[in-house]
């Protein structure tokens, strides 16, 4: 048993032969096995603890490679709490070391703290990886290892170390080119070396033998480096590890260079960094070569994603999606291992086992999502048969054949082609088709474009009438992910119509304004028409690659047009009547607790497409809003959804009650990025207003709902003036417009014909807070009524459609001049 | 020999071929072209802004006939595609001096 007297003699030898250029890793091995017999030597004297305890040799230590003036890291692991008894044992370990002068780095530790990994501390997760138990019951560290020797754990300390890399080498400038070289942190230096080996360990060993500097070009490095680190700590008789100017010529002599001493450093440093460029070339290898951590049990590797833990993998069918969405993320393949891997396995599987939860199926929309790779994705998912087993309806036109005289791709290929041509569309990847891009950007749900793509002709799989039967195919895919009520009814109705806009544009005149109108009725609403225009578009343009000629883009795209502006325009003339199909069907529907009268005072009179806008659940909500509203009550909900938050208000109009809700909203700092204003013949106003909270305000504050909702009912009833509330939130620095970036000129146009009732106002401007509350305040200030508004936004630009009358009629061309040009004035201002 | 050449709304495609069909001309060339007449397009309004949509898309068909259809294949044209609005086209005859058949270069007279 090692004395400290016997310590303090290996000691000295070490600083011996430190001093004389030879502390390299054999005499750090003998220093280190040296305080090894110590530290179990005043473990077997100390006094006993209740459990079972350990002490394990960390970082450098536990790689035996403690130099002269290295920290001692060392974890005193006990099984159970740690009490009196257990700190006396510390005691006895640790106060001995002090007394020697050495500098410990102690943990203390039970093993119930490591049931969880302390992802927050990569430095101790990694020193964990050289743990090695020195004294006491050994199979307490195995429990530790296993739980740091897992793929998830691996994955989370191999993302950290890759930090700690890139901020280490940023303090050097990231260059290994130091003339005054740190030993131990520098890049190209002790620490890179073992970060190669460790990113080896944790990924692929076998990487360090197939790069550019072979295990005993490493090993020839790193003697090199630890005997300069060992020279250092002996003449500087500290922790220092820069091999400054002064210390070159010391080391060169030590290490035995020969010839004058400017030439002895010049060599030294010729080998140092000749050592340092094989290392950081090994690093760098590994880094770029080894598996990187995408996601949860994903990892990329050079030739694309595959899972850490195929157990895991196997266990956990749900997980599988992720494969794909790591590869889109990461804007690479999945690995073809992985697709096989797959392929051996779908069989064992039903349609169910892959979206149990909520939160599958939520990541199976967002996963459809248009954007760059998402076909390529799909067709790997198709070729190792997880999408034919997703979803069993896909897998009946698996190489389905139809003969005609157009078609040129079997009916599988024609469906991903037909979402590679939306995604192209997306990514503005098609020159001279960016009008239909801007189409796909403004979509709430285009996952379910892309959704209804992939079931449009599953039908196919019989010969007659397709569309119907991917309709029924799809209810039932429908039926299994539990999608909601309106996202189903969207689904259906692309599918169902799915060729009734190439029929329209191509074969009938488009210029007869009943030919819009029927094209209008049937998609009821813009976000349904922009859904319809786009699948027709990518449809026909998958059929062969010569169908979607520019000139027919033109005809589709002269009909979308033309149903855009007889929905946004024209809709206010077309107002729901009693006894109506729609309004039938919403009364045979409605819940107990509403009756048939409330549905028809409310409903009536407002324009037809309200009835598309929204379900009929939320009808009813409206219904129940509108209960005993009286002048200045307000009755409003507001609710989140999704990303955005809805607002839903009933009041009885009134002047400037729009720009009052909007000037509301906005003095909270809410972006509006969409809504419906609408206003029934009994002067009942429904306002529904789809928002981004920017501040955060309703989620950081508890009553943060109730507050807003106070405020709005202050505002309508005119006990608080927004105006000023607003003026104090425009003034604030972060919605001051910034200096150098340049507004466009916003756009104007009043249309006196397009509806019967009202002067219409087509508004375009950039997206500025209060820019709806000003807008309105304009119109109101010129005696016009607001009856209807249709709000949406298109990146930074707003665009807004307010149907106004005044006194119950058009406005007079004089009339519109004055108030346009009042506009203009307020928006350029 | 003529050459017959129709410009005709697009949606007016197949009721054309059909009515030259009748009157036993099967053969035709169907281009999809964009222009103006009279009608001179018109200017749209979308999201508040103006664009110019004078060019219109319409079809054109040319047919070459014998001299003794003219009037048949011209008749047949104008009735399938007239819808008595402005932007119902235009049908042009134009004398043809020879045709060859191009498989076997023999000259032709249809």
């Amino acid at each position: 048993m090692t004395t400290l007297s016997g310590v303090e003699s290996a000691r000295d030898a070490l600083s011996a032969d430190s001093a004389r250029g030879h502390g390299g890793r054999a005499a750090l091995r003998r220093f280190s096995d040296c305080v090894d017999h110590l530290l179990q030597r005043l473990f077997d004297e100390a006094p006993g603890s209740v459990g079972a305890s350990l002490v394990v040799a960390l970082g450098g230590y536990g790689r035996r490679q403690l130099c002269l003036q290295s920290d001692i890291d060392i974890l005193l692991l006990f099984d159970g709490p740690i009490g009196a008894a257990e700190e006396g044992r510390v005691r006895s370990i640790l106060h001995p070391l002090w007394d020697l002068h050495f500098s410990v780095g102690h943990q203390i530790r039970q093993l119930d703290d490591f049931a969880e990994l302390e992802i927050d501390n990569p430095e101790f997760l990694l020193a964990l990886l050289d743990a090695r138990a020195v004294a006491g019951d050994r199979v307490l560290l195995d429990g530790i290892a296993a739980r740091v020797r897992t793929p998830a754990a691996h994955a989370r300390i191999l993302d950290a170390l890759k930090h700690l890399i890139d901020d280490r080498h940023a303090r050097f400038n990231d260059t290994f080119y130091q003339l005054e070289p740190d030993i131990k942190d520098a890049p190209g230096a002790l620490r890179d070396l073992w970060a190669a080996r460790t990113i080896a360990a944790l990924t692929d060993p076998a990487l360090i033998d197939r790069g550019p500097t072979d295990r005993a070009r490493l090993d020839e490095a790193e003697e090199f480096l630890l005997r300069l680190r060992s020279i250092l700590h002996a003449q500087h008789k500290r922790n220092q590890n820069v091999l400054n100017h002064e210390s070159q010529e010391h080391a060169a002599r030590l290490m035995g260079y020969s010839g004058e001493p400017r030439h002895q450093v010049e060599r030294l440093m010729g080998d140092y960094f000749r050592h340092a460029r094989a290392v950081s070339r090994s690093l760098e290898w590994v880094r770029q070569t080894a598996p990187v951590p995408v996601a949860p049990n994903l990892v990329r590797s050079r030739d694309g994603i595959r899972f850490v833990d195929a157990g895991h993998a196997d266990a956990h069918p749900e997980s599988w999606l992720s494969l794909f969405q790591a590869a889109i993320d990461s804007n690479t393949p999945v690995a073809d291992d992985a697709l096989t891997w797959i392929q051996q396995r779908i069989d064992r599987h039903t349609p169910e086992e892959f979206f149990p939860r909520p939160v599958d199926r939520t990541a199976l929309l967002a996963f459809l999502k248009p954007r760059a790779g998402l076909y390529a994705r799909l067709s790997e998912m198709h070729d190792c048969g997880l999408l034919g087993r997703m979803f069993p309806e896909f897998q009946a036109i698996f190489c389905r054949v139809v003969r005609d005289f157009y078609h040129k791709y079997t009916v599988d290929e024609h469906t991903l082609l037909t979402i590679r041509n939306l995604e192209r569309l997306a990514t503005g990847a098609v020159k001279g088709r960016e009008r239909f891009g801007n189409l796909v950007a403004d979509l709430t749900h285009p996952e379910l474009l892309v959704l209804s793509l992939l079931f449009h002709d599953v039908g196919k799989w019989r010969d007659d009438d397709h569309a119907e039967e991917s309709v029924r195919m799809a209810m039932e895919m429908m039926r299994r992910l539990q999608l909601p009520e309106e996202s189903v009814a969207v689904v259906e109705f692309l599918i169902r119509h799915h060729t009734k806009m190439s029929l329209i544009a191509f074969r009938r005149d488009t210029e007869d304004p009943e030919i819009v109108r029927q094209l209008a009725d049937l998609v009821g609403i813009e976000e349904r028409l922009k859904m319809l225009c786009l699948l027709t578009l990518v449809d026909v343009e998958a059929v062969n690659p010569e169908t979607l000629t520019p000139w027919r883009a033109d005809l589709l795209w002269r009909l979308y047009v033309d149903t855009y502006n007889h929905l946004t325009l024209e809709y206010a003339d077309e107002r729901i009547e009693h006894q109506e199909s729609g309004l039938r069907a919403l009364v045979a529907g409605r819940p107990d607790d509403v009756a048939e009268a409330e549905i028809t005072r409310f409903v009536e009179g407002l324009p037809r497409r309200y009835l598309q806008l929204f379900p009929h659940q939320a009808i009813y909500r409206h219904v129940r809003l509108s209960r005993d509203i009286r002048p200045d009550d307000v009755h409003a909900d507001l609710e989140h959804k999704g990303s955005l938050w809805e607002l839903t208000v009933v009041t009885l109009d009134k002047p400037f009650l729009f720009s009052n809700i909007c000037g509301t909203l906005s003095s909270f700092s809410m972006d509006i990025a969409r809504g419906h204003a609408l206003t029934n013949p009994n002067g009942l106003v429904l306002d529904v207003f789809q928002f981004t909270d920017q501040e955060r305000f309703l989620e950081l504050n508890a009553r943060g709902k109730e507050q807003f909702l106070t405020v709005l009912g202050a505002v309508i009833s005119g006990a608080t003036d927004v105006t000023e509330r607003l003026r104090t939130r425009e003034q604030s620095v972060l919605y001051r417009r910034r200096a150098g970036v340049t507004a466009t000129p916003p756009v104007i146009h009043a249309d006196n014909q397009s509806s019967r009732r009202y002067t219409i106002l087509d508004i375009v401007a950039n997206n500025v807070l209060g820019l709806l509350h000003g807008v309105s305040r304009v119109i109101s200030r010129h005696g016009c009524d607001v009856d209807l508004v249709l709000i949406s936004t298109e990146g930074q630009k707003a665009i807004d459609v307010f149907h106004i009358a005044k006194a119950g009629a058009k406005l007079t061309d004089a009339a519109i001049a004055d108030l346009t040009t009042d506009l203009h004035r307020m928006l350029e201002a | 020999m003529k050459l017959i050449k129709a410009i005709v709304r697009p949606n007016k495609v197949d009721d054309v071929k059909e009515a030259l069909g009748r009157v036993s001309l099967p053969g035709m060339t169907v281009t999809e072209v964009r222009g103006h007449g009279k009608q001179k397009g018109h200017t749209a309004i979308y999201r508040g802004k103006e664009y110019d949509v004078s060019l219109l898309p319409k079809m054109q068909i040319e047919v070459v006939v014998p001299d003794n259809v003219v009037d048949d294949a011209v008749a047949a044209i104008i009735q399938a595609a007239r819808t008595g609005e402005i932007g119902d086209g235009r049908v042009f005859v134009i004398p043809v001096e020879q045709s060859y058949r191009i498989r076997t270069g023999e000259r032709s007279d249809l």
